[in-house]
Formats: structure tokens, C-alpha cells, sequence
């Protein structure tokens, strides 16, 4: 295959994939290693006042250090809360994944464009309508102590003297909710590919449906359980939407952090240095977890 | 947390948006960014006609941006895109610190922010000379602490800053700043995100003077407030968003600015707002005029209409907070509509009234040891 595409492309002269490249890489030139660079910089840039942005380029890594002293625990919190909410959309979305593709029949893309539906709402809205489910007089908690069920609640720590709202899982409940298609698409994707045939073969070679599946179609769905959660834990650790809405001042996420730093504070050298640790310690995260799960079939 | 959705925006009931609609395409597309304000500005722009006033929600009457156009022929763009002081000092700092000029020909701002423009120099004097009605600004905000030529800035509207309840939720009248930290509430009460309101309270329950106080006097009530926040005693803090959290029973109190639960008590009689036993604090919002402006003729022209005691009294009306401009109390007990306002303690506090400024006077320096400890104990 590979071999076909370059003698194709050398007879067609060898600038076409350039030219198709090109207006790819400008974009991303433009507006992604430019804005980049500009970043490193401010990180390691002193500013003068914080009323003013000049910034005199004098390789501060200290900002660096300074900032992951101040908010550490914050950059923990928020990876924290990325990662239960990401376990979670697994959980929840895997096996509607599972249903939708292999149980859904002619309802299969109905299913679908219902797990997709949401999004059809701005971000904002489908958040600030859990304010108004989840406050403390809402539909929500209504039915929870129509059911008695508020004690318990309290007591496995769900809920913080009855409310939900401004509390650590208000803030996961919400990123569940705000990524869970991200996490169901792509493994629908992967487990639609499968081959039914070789769920059957296991079946024939005297799998049971617990070890086919686990032998035969979980490694094959792997790639998209990949791909769901890069797109889920991603934009969950520096999501700020969920935790400025739903969460209390106990809930703050890096995002928020970053947020009140560049447009509030002016401090745009920490601003800056946070914003760049967070991407390191994501593609560091992302490398790892690639290395772990294995991207040859990711496509 | 939910920052900064602050002062007077969403006062329930979508009545800035009705407003904004009755104002017309104008103030519409003022409310849409940036890009639409030079759209609306462009109308009449650099032709000295026009006039683009930056401002809160809520703090300007349809019918009063009407008849200002209407008797002068200026065209009015009035946004209400200040939702935070330092919100909107970020977006104006990139241009006013490097010269450049800004959209606004005005923009209203709390005073401990006008000292701050007025330091540094990106504000320019006020053409007061051709503000004939200037006279009638109450003595009390002649030459202020944050403007003490009086120069650059003319007061907007004050306000008190207290605590607002639910009456039926609490189960008590609530008299005390030491309410808001019992913690039969926990959990139920919301602290605003505008330091000089929410510190000042607690540093007036201490015993400090919020006006003189220094970073190290404060240093008690930073630890308190923080307590609460571990605690769990506090549950947010808040822009003027806490009005839709007391409404949904998810505050029982709250610290909150005098004329927002003035006009939330008609829908819901239980809510009240008082001075707490400790005492309340006041603050101002002042008109500037940012440097480079041309449009001074009709900076003039709008801030003269403002101080009518007529006109002033119609937005006073509407705002119910407490307008700088003598003669409004006179004025509105002259309608039988608005007659029971000029008997109001919020619009018009006695004299004897218990209410202090937060310290007008810090330098930058010290202002930003306040800024970050508070934003640390915010931000958790």
C-alpha cells in the first residue's frame, strides 16, 4: 500500500503532498506553534507590573517552580477529578457502546444520534441546567429525600450535608456528563468493526461469553477506549466550565486557576507557566499511557 | 467556584435582558463584544455625536437612555459589559497601558479602581466646566478618598453592602455578621468575590477599621474567612449571581449589596437585607473618562443629564441603590409612585447609618497582598 501511494505521488511530481500539507501547516504555524513560543516566553519572562504587559525575557524558571509550590495541589486535584470522571465515562459508556452496536439492530442509529443529542445545546447551558437539577430544593434532591436515601448519600460522601451542589462530586458528575459521548463514539466505532464472526469462533473453541469477550473483544475495542479517553481526560483536566459552576471554592480545577491568573489577577508569567506544565505533564501522560496500551491500531 | 458573574448581572426575572431589548438594536449589539461595539460605536464614531458608555447591568432605565438621545442627539451606545472590576481592567489594560485608546468614552468603575486608573495615569482629567448639574453632587463624595482633586472622576451610584436572608429559611432575623459563621448554616452561605464587601464585614465583626486597615491588621479575618471555606461554612463566593442562589434556597444568607434585594423582595417577600449590629459598608461607583477620549463634548452632555435631580431621580428609581445627586429624595416623593422609595434607609440611609469604606488609601503594593491572599483563600 505504502509502496502504491509513492509511485503515485512521484508521478504526479513530488510538491502535491506538500501543497495538500501546506495549508494545514500554516494553520497550525500560525496558530498553534506561534501562540506557543510566545507562551514559553511570557513563562519565563519577569513582568514588571502587573498592570503592564511587558515582560523582559530573562529565563525565570522560576515561575515554574513557583507556581507548582502555590498550586500543586490544585494541578492534583484537577488530574484527580479528570481521571474519576474519565473511569466513570468508561464505565457508563462501554457498555451503552456495546449495546448500542451489538444489541441496537435497526434502532442503532437512533441510539446514537440520542447519545449525541445533548450536544446540540451549548456546553454552558447543559452545565448551568445541572445548577438548577442538583440545588438543594431542586428535582433532584426532591427525589432523594422522597426515597429517604439523603442519609446515605451523606454517608458515603456523595453529597455534603444534603447538597450536591459545591461539592467534589457535583463538579465529577458534571465532567461525566460533558464528555461521556466522547468516550461512547469512538468505542462504538471500534466494537461496530469487529467482526461478529469472531466472537462466534471464540464461542466454537469453547470461550464462554465472560472469556470471549475479554479475549476476543475487549482488545479489539481497545483502540477506541484509547481514543475515548484521550478525548475525555484531555479537555476534563483543564476544563474549568464544570468546577466554576458546580463546584465551591474547595473544587477550584487548574483551569479556573489559569483563567482568574491571565484575566483577573494580570499575572501572566504564572498564567503562562501553568498553562505550559499542564501540557507537559499531559503529553508526558499521554506518551506513557500509548506506550502502555499500544497505538499501532489507533486510527 | 463560580467567579465573577458579578454585580447587578442576572438580577433574576431576565430583566436586563428585557431591558436590553426595549434599548433597542443599539445596546444589543453593544451586549454582543467587541467586535459588535465597533459595529453600534461606528454610527456616529469620531464625529464628536456619539458617546459609548461602559457600565454594569441594571444600572441605567430604557426610558432615561431614550430621552438622553432624544434631548441632546447624541447617539448613546451604553454596554454592560463591566461585570468585575478586574475583569474589565484586563480587557482595557493591553491598550491603555501601551497608549492606545479604548472603545468607551466612559466607563464606571468602583473607586478603589479609579484610584488605581488615576495612578496610572490612563484617565484623563473630566471636562467638570461644562457639567453645570456637577454642583449638585452630595457633599460627602466631593473630592474623595480615590479622587481627592475630584477631578478625573464623578460618582455613578454608592451602595451598602450588608446581609441579605431568607427569613423563612434561617428561622430567625438574622442582626449579625457572626450569623453568617453559625454553623447551623453551613454550607448555606454565599460570600461575594469583591474583597472590599466580603473582608469588610468580617473586619468590621473583628472590631478593625476597614477604612485605615493595614495587611497585617487583616490578617485575622483573611484567616477567618478561610477557616469558614475548609469548613465547608462557606459554600461560594459570588458575583451578583448570589441573588439566583438565594432565590433557590441554596443560600440562606449571603453578603450582598443593598439595591438587588430591594427589587428581589417583591417576587419574594422572606428575603431581607440589613446592616449587620457590627455595621455595613459603602462603596461608590464613579464615572472616568479614559485617556485619549474625544468624544468630551459628549462626555459633558451625558454626565450634565445625569446630574439632573429629574433624571437622576429616574435612575435612582430604577437602580435602588443610592444616588450621589442631591435633590432625588425631593424628587421622587414629588410621584406617588416612587414616594415610598424616598423614605427607603437602603436608597437613603440616616446619617446615623453604621457603614464605612474599605480603605481608600492603600498603595499597589500592599493592595496586591490583599488581592493574592484573597485570591488564594478564593481559589481555594
Amino acid at each position: 500500500m505504502a509502496k502504491e501511494t509513492d509511485d503515485r505521488t512521484q508521478r504526479r511530481g513530488g510538491w502535491v503532498p506538500y501543497g495538500l500539507l501546506s495549508p494545514g501547516v500554516v494553520w497550525l504555524a500560525l496558530f498553534f506553534l506561534v501562540p506557543l513560543l510566545t507562551l514559553v516566553r511570557v513563562s519565563l519572562s519577569t513582568q514588571e507590573s502587573r498592570f503592564e504587559q511587558k515582560f523582559s525575557f530573562t529565563w525565570e524558571f522560576k515561575n515554574y517552580s513557583d507556581v507548582l509550590s502555590e498550586f500543586g495541589d490544585i494541578f492534583l486535584r484537577s488530574f484527580g477529578y479528570a481521571g474519576i470522571a474519565t473511569v466513570l465515562c468508561i464505565a457508563i459508556g462501554y457498555p451503552m457502546a456495546y449495546f448500542i452496536a451489538f444489541r441496537g439492530g435497526r434502532y442503532r442509529n437512533l441510539l446514537l444520534g440520542l447519545v449525541v443529542v445533548p450536544f446540540f445545546t451549548s456546553y454552558l447551558v447543559r452545565t448551568i441546567a445541572w445548577v438548577s437539577i442538583m440545588g438543594d430544593e431542586g428535582p433532584f434532591l426532591d427525589l432523594i429525600r422522597a426515597l429517604a436515601l439523603d442519609g446515605a448519600l451523606d454517608g458515603i460522601g456523595i453529597t455534603d450535608n444534603g447538597r450536591l451542589l459545591a461539592t467534589e462530586w457535583a463538579v465529577i458528575g458534571g465532567l461525566t456528563y460533558n464528555f461521556l459521548p466522547f468516550m461512547v463514539l469512538p468505542i462504538y466505532v471500534s466494537l461496530e468493526k469487529i467482526d461478529v464472526a469472531l466472537v462466534e469462533a471464540a464461542k466454537d473453541l469453547y470461550s464462554g461469553a465472560a472469556r470471549s469477550f475479554r479475549k476476543v473483544t475487549l482488545p479489539m475495542s481497545l483502540p477506541g477506549v484509547f481514543a475515548g479517553t484521550l478525548l475525555t481526560f484531555i479537555p476534563a483536566s483543564g476544563d474549568f466550565i464544570n468546577a466554576e459552576f458546580l463546584g465551591g471554592p474547595k473544587n477550584t480545577m487548574i483551569g479556573n486557576v489559569v483563567q482568574q491568573q491571565f484575566l483577573v489577577q494580570n499575572r501572566y508569567t504564572s498564567a503562562a507557566a501553568i498553562s505550559l506544565i499542564l501540557m507537559v505533564i499531559i503529553t508526558a501522560g499521554v506518551l506513557v499511557y500509548a506506550k502502555v496500551l499500544g497505538t499501532e491500531d489507533l486510527t | 467556584m463560580r467567579r465573577n458573574l458579578s454585580r447587578r448581572q442576572f438580577i433574576g426575572r431576565g430583566a436586563a435582558f428585557a431591558g436590553a431589548v426595549a434599548l433597542g438594536p443599539t445596546i444589543l449589539a453593544a451586549c454582543g463584544g467587541d467586535d459588535d461595539d465597533d459595529a453600534a460605536g461606528g454610527s456616529g464614531g469620531g464625529g464628536g455625536n456619539s458617546l459609548h458608555v461602559d457600565s454594569w447591568p441594571l444600572y441605567l432605565d430604557e426610558e432615561s437612555a431614550a430621552l438622553f438621545e432624544e434631548q441632546t442627539g447624541i447617539s448613546l451606545t451604553y454596554t454592560t459589559v463591566v461585570n468585575d472590576n478586574n475583569e474589565y481592567f484586563a480587557t482595557i489594560q493591553p491598550s491603555l497601558s501601551s497608549g492606545d485608546k479604548v472603545d468607551a468614552d466612559i466607563f464606571v468603575l468602583t473607586g478603589w479602581m479609579a484610584k488605581r486608573l488615576i495612578d496610572l495615569g490612563w484617565v484623563d482629567e473630566l471636562p467638570i466646566a461644562d457639567v453645570p448639574n456637577a454642583k449638585n453632587l452630595v457633599d460627602s463624595l466631593v473630592n474623595p478618598a480615590w479622587d481627592p482633586t475630584g477631578k478625573f472622576s464623578l460618582p455613578w451610584q454608592s451602595g451598602l453592602t450588608g446581609i441579605a436572608y431568607n427569613r423563612a429559611a434561617a428561622g430567625r432575623e438574622l442582626m449579625s455578621v457572626e450569623d453568617l459563621f453559625d454553623p447551623e448554616f453551613r454550607g448555606k452561605i454565599g460570600f461575594l468575590l469583591e474583597m472590599n464587601d466580603s473582608l469588610g464585614l468580617v473586619l468590621r465583626a473583628d472590631g478593625v477599621d476597614p477604612e485605615n486597615v493595614t495587611f497585617e491588621q487583616a490578617g485575622p479575618a483573611f484567616d477567618r474567612v478561610e477557616a469558614a471555606v475548609a469548613d465547608g461554612q462557606i459554600r461560594q463566593f459570588t458575583g451578583n449571581d448570589y441573588q439566583d442562589d438565594l432565590i433557590a434556597g441554596n443560600f440562606v444568607a449571603c453578603v450582598s449589596w443593598s439595591g438587588d434585594v430591594g427589587q428581589l423582595a417583591l417576587d419574594e417577600p422572606d428575603l431581607a437585607f440589613v446592616i449587620p449590629d457590627e455595621g455595613g459598608m459603602i462603596w461608590s461607583d464613579t464615572m472616568l473618562m479614559p485617556k485619549g477620549t474625544e468624544n468630551i463634548e459628549a462626555v459633558a452632555e451625558w454626565m450634565n443629564f445625569c446630574y439632573d435631580p429629574v433624571n437622576a431621580a429616574r435612575i435612582a428609581a430604577y437602580v435602588g441603590f443610592l444616588s450621589p445627586v442631591q435633590g432625588v429624595q425631593e424628587e421622587l416623593r414629588k410621584s406617588e409612585d416612587t414616594a415610598a422609595l424616598a423614605d427607603s434607609e437602603v436608597m437613603f440611609p440616616p446619617p446615623t447609618a453604621d457603614v464605612l469604606a474599605f480603605n481608600p488609601n492603600l498603595d499597589e503594593e500592599e493592595r496586591a497582598l490583599f488581592d493574592d491572599r484573597w485570591a488564594e483563600i478564593t481559589t481555594g
